[in-house]
């Protein structure tokens, strides 16, 4: 069954046996077709190597190769789970898998965890928090006092560090987030679910077996 | 009945149609037991006959059209050998069948079903696609009266201004500029003759160019040489002479059609979907929105961590589509925001409505509806922190 790999496939970098990703991921072997149409665009849009590069992400999120982001690097960098610097076809459906409808929530604030821990020491700090906060503001053209900003962070720490430590662990964050399931919004693709009507053009390139589906 | 086989979430059942390479079965789907529609593509004869990109295209023409007047797909399917295109199942067979045994439809009926296949080709070339084969079979009838637009198989998404290039279709209900150039040709015009020839057949019972000999029939199309039965009234052969025009640029265009006197006659327009409770994303759309609003009254304050999630800069739809979303700040109040929309709004004539406390959506007014773009905006204001 495995076996039944097309040539397109193998010339891939990185290529990994659908049936292996969707045993291991919430999509389907035919999503996880549709999602190779769609990771061939995105692979192609700059290099045409077959690797998502970080300007063709940026170019994918914003039209725009060049603009950087704070949490466009923070997904990027999640996403690149062998951390070599690009985004290769398993690495894409695994990670893309946590945005999934289907995908348990834990998964989900695990994922946030990760991401919001800008500086990988295992706590959101503070500072971390701030930082977030002034990228969005700015990004979003908000203005907001430097006090203004300095009592949303405070606020929050009051509601997320239960401890009072001045950090939040992944205990800490695992409570609020269950508490508050609008935090995990940005963490949920609706989008995922309607992954093969989107880029239908796998249809006429699936090796599935017939008796497989 | 038994099931002969499934395909994931779906037991297939009996056969409900079969065309040149494809097969529609009805089919349940275990999880929620509603009835759907499969269409089953054999890969080889698509691949024989090169039509890998129809296929494609139809899958994504379908998937965009979200109409009460068009057949709606679900999901998609593929092995090695078949394509599985997932479908609303519409129970009341093809308006073709009805035609059959009935012969003719009478005023009333024959009128709903024209001004809903008006509204959904009307529907379909706002988003450029135009259907290309338009004909009783592609028309299937529902348990309530309503008739929804199927089989866009042939249909081709085409940018404004260029012309379609091949020719397609069922030769009697086939305008006569396809007939006759074989080159390009305007497939908003096109689908209204066929409007047109459909018309004409549920009024009479049959078809107003028939012939045995093609070469024939061709004659007749593209000379329109038809004659109405003698039960017509003067205002359904005014409208129907104005469309089967075999001027494509003389023809009636579906806003002429839409101030028809006898087009008119209780007129109820059916218009494309608001987006909740549309596809699969939308609906878990609406279920988040919905979980996340129970979460906060929008005058509540709002932590860090809420304004992150919402932030369009964590946002990856934008990997999936085009859909443009922006963020813009305000310094006034929630109430004083959606006012200042509202006066937005009303100064380019978009409708304003307010889906809950903190969203709105903007439409194309209704009312004023004829322009060829059918915009829809939505708009959700959120307090950031308590004004000073």
């Amino acid at each position: 069954m495995g076996c039944m790999i097309s040539k397109q496939f193998k010339r891939i970098p990185g290529y990994e046996d659908p049936t292996l990703l969707a045993s291991e991921t919430s999509f389907s072997l035919n999503e996880v077709e549709a999602l190779y149409e769609l990771f061939k665009k995105l692979s192609h849009s700059i290099f045409k190597d077959g690797l998502i590069h970080k300007e063709e992400f940026q170019l994918a999120l914003f039209r725009n190769s060049t603009r950087k982001n704070l949490f466009a690097d923070r997904i990027f960098d999640l996403f690149d789970l062998k951390r070599n610097g690009v985004i290769e076809f398993g690495e894409f459906v695994r990670s893309l898998s946590v945005f999934h409808p289907d995908t348990p929530k834990s998964d989900k604030i695990n994922f946030a965890f990760r991401l919001y821990d800008l500086r990988n020491t295992g706590f959101i700090e503070r500072e971390e928090l701030k930082e977030m906060v002034l990228a969005i503001l700015n990004e979003s053209d908000i203005i907001l006092s430097d006090d203004m900003v300095e009592s949303i962070v405070d606020k929050t720490f009051q509601q997320a560090d239960s401890k009072g430590d001045g950090r939040i662990d992944l205990d800490e964050w695992k409570d609020f987030a269950s508490q508050n399931p609008a935090l995990l919004k940005n963490m949920t693709l609706p989008y995922l679910k309607d992954i093969t009507t989107a880029f239908p053009s796998f249809v006429m390139r699936s090796e599935i077996e017939d008796d497989s589906l | 009945m038994g099931f002969e086989m499934t395909v994931g979430k779906y037991h297939l059942g009996q056969t409900i149609g079969e065309g040149m390479f494809a097969k529609v079965k009805l089919a349940v789907n275990v999880e929620t037991n509603k009835k759907v529609a499969i269409k089953i593509i054999d890969k080889a004869m698509v691949r024989q006959k090169n039509l890998m990109d129809q296929v494609v295209r139809e899958i994504s023409s379908m998937k965009i059209l979200h109409h009460p007047n068009i057949v709606r797909i679900y999901e998609v399917f593929a092995t090695r050998t078949k394509i599985y295109l997932v479908m609303e199942y519409v129970s009341g067979g093809q308006l073709s069948d009805k035609l059959y045994y009935l012969e003719k439809l009478n005023e009333v009926v024959a009128r709903k079903y024209f001004q809903q296949l008006i509204d959904a080709v009307d529907y379909c070339h706002g988003r450029q696609i135009y259907h290309r084969d338009l004909k009783p079979e592609n028309l299937l009838l529902d348990n309530n009266g309503n008739l929804k637009l199927s089989d866009f198989g042939l249909s081709i998404l085409q940018k404004p201004s260029k012309l379609l290039l091949t020719s397609c279709g069922s030769p009697s209900y086939v305008a006569p500029e396809v007939v006759i150039m074989h080159r390009s040709y305007d497939g908003a015009a096109a689908d209204i003759w066929s409007c047109g020839v459909i018309l004409f057949e549920m009024l009479s019972g049959y078809l107003p160019f028939e012939d045995r000999n093609q070469i024939n029939l061709f004659r007749k199309i593209s000379r329109a040489d038809y004659t109405f039965p003698e039960w017509f009234t003067s205002p359904q052969k005014r409208l129907m002479s104005r469309i089967l025009n075999p001027m494509p640029t003389k023809r009636a265009t579906i806003t002429e059609i839409l101030s028809d006197s006898w087009f008119r006659v209780d007129y109820k327009p059916s218009f494309g979907l608001e987006d909740e409770t549309c596809t699969n994303s939308e609906e878990a759309n609406s279920n988040l929105r919905e979980s996340y609003l129970e979460n906060g009254n929008p005058e509540q304050f709002i932590n860090a961590f809420q304004l992150i999630a919402m932030s369009s800069e964590l946002d990856l739809s934008g990997l999936f589509e085009d859909e443009k979303k922006t963020k813009l700040g305000s310094k006034h109040p929630i109430n004083e925001t959606l006012e200042k929309i509202k006066v937005a709004a009303q100064g380019v004539s978009l409708s304003f409505k307010k889906t809950n406390t903190s969203t709105v959506k903007l439409h194309n007014n209704p009312k004023l509806r004829r322009s060829r773009s059918n915009l829809t905006l939505s708009a959700e204001v959120k307090k950031i922190t308590v004004s000073t």
